[in-house]
């Protein structure tokens, strides 16, 4: 069966795997936290407090599986005239966002992300739906991309 | 104040008359023009001053609601210090209208010849220059205190998200019309003279008056925006009329009007009035079988949500008329709060027709389009193109914002997109029957087509839902899948445009047809933005 996410002209580019990292360390000291808590307290005060040790831990479990997957397929592709951005495993999802339609660009980096070495780049246009983000891109990729985005955008830039 | 400011009294001769691009002896316009500041109305702060007085009587309104029992206002209204109360109300009524006369005195406004400039603020000062060639709409609207008075706010969006509008408020009626007038023919192209006499236009007015005014006629139909325009622009764009009030107004042709009987009919028959009258049903079998009337106040927040809701409907879609300009489509509705309407050709992002379970019977419509700077908060009230209305009604909406849909029979299209099926033949790519397991009820709704011009997304069994979003207005384009579509082998395509009322989507299609709709989808929005018309719609294309 051929998958609506994999256009025959098209050549994916891959995000930092750094990126697991980043998201995996907010999701480990939030679901931390709760197992830590709960782990002790089912250890000094009661067993039944296992349960509330137990369901961060399976959250935890499922998160790490899931998130390098999630990173993996994230791709995104630059088109003569648009950029093709993809993400999900379960829910998958693919937005064609044309250059002429971009309002304007962001890159942003958090501390984790600077101390990766990762930066964001999103992309805006007119219709508050376009979710087109790409995350984990290099410092200096997402520069470059911002920048090409900046230029290609003038070049074919329309109306609304 | 070191500008150069004047009072609306002794401001300059009003704005002059339209003149087409070129027009021999047409008065120079200087380039670098010296913009004149004018203040709005001075009544203003009185009518703003109404709104602080207004909200303050409704906030107490409620303190003496939630704390019936305790007695809280009432117990204050019936002791001797009911004069407090008074006293309260008259204190924060001259602080309301300090406010706003200071508020007045600093908003000052003017319109060059692309730009319109508006300066506010009190101890924050914002100067906002908004370009006219990104004029998404100009929208006059009358409140009920400022009605009293003859006022008008003149409200002009740009399309850079939220609140990024221009509003000019308080102004005279003609006068707001005036400006209207003078804003949309800047906005079209067309040079505006600001000192010519007004004798001079009357002299050849009449007859150029007839045949720009009979132009947009027979165009309404099908003819399509551009006929409207050109005839205009190249006969009608040097007119100014000789009745004052309407000096610079394009010519309108009304459409249709929206009769009382069936506005009523249609909000009975409206979702939130089943809705609201099941909860009441419930609310009394409940009181009934308990015998606890607590009940009955518990549900009163949400029994007056909805019939405010129906209200503010009824009120808000009164007496709605729908007229086509050279300048785009005007509407004109309301009650309490009129509203006045012109979106020029082209601004409109999409189209949703829509039609809810009960409204079948009689085969009612409702049409809705989104507008850069139309979504948010006033979503409800300023993106409905027609509340109610019979089919041939809703399609001749349709065609006045969208006069072209690039095929042969747009009828049987439109029909089909409308109320037609899987089962019934048409042009429409429609879901495969696997997918009835993901959705039972309307599977064989959803479904697309493609037309020279627009892309066609139905969908829906009970509110029967037809999107149209012509080629040129795609922002974005997404698909997505989730696991059990994935092992049916299908996808969901979604189209991104503007905030408003309208989100075209259509679910569960073939993968294949959703990888080509995509695909196709991106080029055909390509080549349609590259030769969308000018968005100055008055100048023509090499001008």
């Amino acid at each position: 069966m051929t998958s609506p996410f994999e256009p025959h002209d098209v050549t994916w580019n891959r995000v930092s795997p750094r990126l697991v990292t980043a998201w995996l360390v907010p999701a480990a000291i939030s679901l931390g936290i709760p197992l830590v808590v709960g782990v002790v307290l089912a250890v000094t005060v009661s067993p039944w407090f296992w349960i509330l040790g137990g369901v961060p831990a399976v959250f935890l479990v499922w998160t790490i599986i899931l998130v390098p997957r999630q990173v993996k397929a994230i791709g995104y592709a630059e088109r003569d005239d648009d950029l093709l951005i993809r993400k999900g495993v379960m829910f998958r999802s693919m937005v064609v966002v044309p250059y002429g339609r971009m309002q304007y660009v962001d890159v942003e980096a958090g501390p984790l992300d600077r101390k990766l070495g990762l930066a964001k780049v999103q992309l805006h246009t007119a219709s508050v739906g376009t979710d087109a983000q790409i995350p984990g891109l290099a410092p200096d990729e997402a520069a470059r991309l911002r920048d090409r985005l900046a230029s290609r955008g003038e070049a074919r830039l329309a109306g609304l | 104040m070191s500008t150069p400011e004047r009072g609306l009294d002794e401001r300059e001769p009003g704005p002059g008359q339209r003149v087409a691009p070129g027009r021999p002896g047409n008065p120079a316009q200087p380039d670098a023009e010296e913009l004149v500041w004018r203040r709005v109305h001075p009544i203003t702060p009185l009518v703003r001053g109404w709104a602080v007085v207004g909200a303050a009587v409704v906030i107490l309104g409620q303190q003496s609601l939630d704390g019936g029992p305790r007695g809280g206002l009432i117990a204050l209204v019936s002791s001797e210090y009911w004069w407090t109360l008074l006293a309260a109300l008259a204190a924060v009524a001259l602080v309301g209208w300090g406010y706003s006369t200071l508020a007045w005195r600093m908003t000052t406004f003017a319109i060059g010849a692309e730009t319109v400039h508006l300066r506010r603020g009190i101890l924050f000062r914002q100067q906002r220059h908004a370009r006219l060639d990104r004029l998404q709409s100009v929208d006059i609207r009358q409140p009920l205190v400022a009605r009293f008075f003859g006022l008008c706010e003149l409200t002009l969006e740009t399309a850079g998200g939220t609140d990024s509008g221009v509003a000019i408020g308080f102004l005279k009626g003609s006068d707001a019309d005036e400006l209207r007038a003078e804003l949309l023919a800047r906005a079209a192209g067309l040079k505006v003279a600001r000192t010519s006499p007004a004798v001079d236009a009357r002299s050849h007015a009449p007859s150029d008056v007839v045949t720009a005014g009979a132009a947009p006629e027979g165009a309404v139909p099908d003819g399509g925006i551009q006929d409207a325009v050109e005839p205009a622009g190249e006969q009608g764009a040097g007119t100014a009329r000789p009745a004052p009030p309407a000096s610079l107004e394009a010519p309108q042709t009304p459409v249709l009007t929206v009769p009382l009987g069936r506005l009523i009919a249609s909000v009975v028959r409206s979702g939130a009035m089943i809705t609201l009258i099941v909860w009441a049903l419930a609310v009394l079998v409940v009181v009934i079988v308990t015998g606890e009337f607590a009940v009955m106040s518990a549900s009163l927040p949400a029994v007056l949500g909805a019939g405010g809701y129906l209200f503010g409907r009824l009120t808000g879609e009164f007496d709605f008329r729908v007229a086509i300009s050279p300048d785009g489509v005007r509407l004109r509705h309301g009650m309490l709060e009129t509203r006045s309407q012109t979106i020029p050709p082209g601004r409109v992002q999409a189209v949703r027709l829509v039609q809810s379970v009960l409204w079948r019977g009689r085969d009612w419509w409702r049409v809705q389009v989104n507008v850069a700077g139309y979504g948010g908060e006033s979503e409800e009230k300023n993106s409905v193109l027609l509340p109610v209305g019979t089919r041939e009604e809703a399609l001749t909406v349709l065609s006045l914002v969208l006069p072209d849909l690039g095929v042969d029979e747009p009828r049987r299209v439109l029909d089909a997109g409308l109320d037609g099926d899987s089962r019934t033949i048409s042009t429409f790519v429609t879901a495969p029957r696997r997918t009835r397991i993901l959705d039972p009820v309307a599977w064989r709704r959803n479904g697309f087509t493609v037309t020279g011009r627009a892309l066609l997304l139905r969908r829906g069994r009970m509110v029967k839902i037809l999107d149209v979003v012509p080629h040129e207005r795609t922002q974005s384009l997404a698909l997505s899948q989730g696991p059990w579509q994935r092992r049916l082998g299908v996808a969901s395509f979604q189209v991104h445009s503007t905030e408003g009322p309208v989100h075209p989507e259509v679910a569960h299609l073939d993968a294949g047809d959703a990888e080509r709709l995509i695909a196709e989808q991106a080029l055909r929005a390509r080549t349609a933005r590259a030769a969308a018309g000018p968005e100055r719609w008055m100048e023509r294309r090499g001008e």
